[in-house]
């Protein structure tokens, strides 16, 4: 079907990239920018632009977690466990996305933003985004079963780290994928303060966590929006192609910048979401 | 031990995962060909590369499933069982 104002590939291509380098270093996918710029610029109808958000985020996540999972900077124990209610709060949000009112949701998830903005940047401010919970080894107890460290060479060193909390961070998780299916984000703005505030979990593995997970939440909505032939493969090529080129990028900006710098440009990302979408909604 | 079976499943997931972008890649490089020189097709080729983009992740939890499985770590791969379950739901809906 053809797009108004047929949009050029050569332009959706960079954009692409440009939400690829973003999301690769944060742990969002981008979806808060994909939809509205695909909408509002374009003219793409909403649901097209939600299964053209959610295919990005896949490109996102596969390409980014192709390269952590192997650098053991995503804690793929933590993320497969998150799944399952990720997945789950996805599907349940893509078949609801025609009965639940978009404003509502926008203002409530905006409001919820602002706490969690600041949370993030006291903490970077605090810890510089290292773990606040150590593992526990040798006489104080077995590290848990998702405990784990990665190299940080910003620290020229292991940053060990001990997961807890997990049955909360379960739940809103929940949350967090339902939102993949309401309105086209992949739910890393949700996942990586969970990981961060909830968890324990330090900055730079709670992002690379959260790429690793947000790609199953954002699939398992998009196979739905797919089969009911919303997903423009003209409009998506693009821009996957764009995203892939991006995150690549965004890799070596996560591996090699301070913790606590990412943390707190994180922080000013939640703040501006959270601003954007109250000032969409109202 | 551990951290030997992480280096080795970690490795299965990449290339799993790196096999599903290249093969997305190249379905997407024959249809932006054919839609260039005008041939027809350049819409399934399209299409097919946006599927198996989304598939890549389901393959990426089934041979996590199998990795943990194999691992004797049964808790993450029924974790990863259900998730696939979950998405094998969400293709059929």
């Amino acid at each position: 079907m053809p797009l108004p104002g047929d949009p050029n590939p050569l332009l959706l291509a960079p954009f692409g990239a440009a939400i690829g380098l973003i999301g690769s270093v944060l742990g969002v996918g981008g979806g808060i920018f994909v939809v509205p710029v695909l909408v509002l610029a374009l003219g793409v109808p909403m649901h097209q632009a939600i299964a053209v958000s959610l295919a990005a985020i896949v490109a996102a996540s596969s390409a980014v977690a192709s390269v952590n999972v192997e650098r053991g900077l995503a804690n793929m124990r933590l993320g497969v466990t998150l799944e399952v209610t990720t997945a789950a709060g996805s599907i349940c949000g893509a078949l609801a996305s025609g009965s639940i009112s978009h404003r509502v949701l926008q203002i409530t998830f905006a409001l919820a933003l602002f706490p969690v903005a600041a949370a993030m940047l006291l903490k970077s401010r605090s810890s510089g985004g290292t773990a606040a919970v150590p593992p526990a080894e040798g006489p104080e107890g077995p590290a848990g079963a998702m405990d784990s460290d990665f190299f940080d060479p910003s620290r020229d060193s292991r940053v060990p780290y001990r997961v807890r909390n997990l049955a909360p961070a379960s739940i809103l998780s929940f949350f967090a994928g339902g939102l993949s299916g309401l309105l086209g984000l992949g739910g890393g703005i949700i996942q990586v303060p969970v990981m961060t505030l909830v968890c324990g979990v330090p900055m730079k593995a709670a992002a690379a966590t959260s790429n690793f997970l947000i790609g199953v939440s954002a699939a398992a909505s998009a196979f739905i929006y797919f089969r009911r032939g919303y997903l423009d493969p003209d409009l998506a090529a693009p821009i996957v192609v764009g995203v892939l080129i991006g995150s690549f990028a965004g890799i070596k900006v996560l591996y090699r910048a301070p913790a606590g710098r990412i943390q707190a440009v994180f922080s000013v990302f939640v703040l501006a979401v959270a601003v954007k979408m109250l000032w969409t909604a109202l | 031990m551990k951290e030997r079976s992480d280096r080795s499943l970690g490795k299965l997931i990449q290339r799993t995962l790196q096999a599903g972008i290249g093969l997305c890649l190249t379905a997407f490089a024959i249809g932006f060909f054919l839609r260039m020189s005008g041939s027809d097709g350049a819409g399934s080729f399209l299409r097919a590369g946006a599927f198996l983009l989304i598939m890549t992740p389901a393959a990426r939890v089934a041979m996590l499933a199998y990795g943990y499985g194999r691992a004797g770590e049964y808790r993450f791969a029924a974790a990863s069982a259900a998730v696939l379950v979950l998405l094998f739901i969400s293709v059929l809906l």
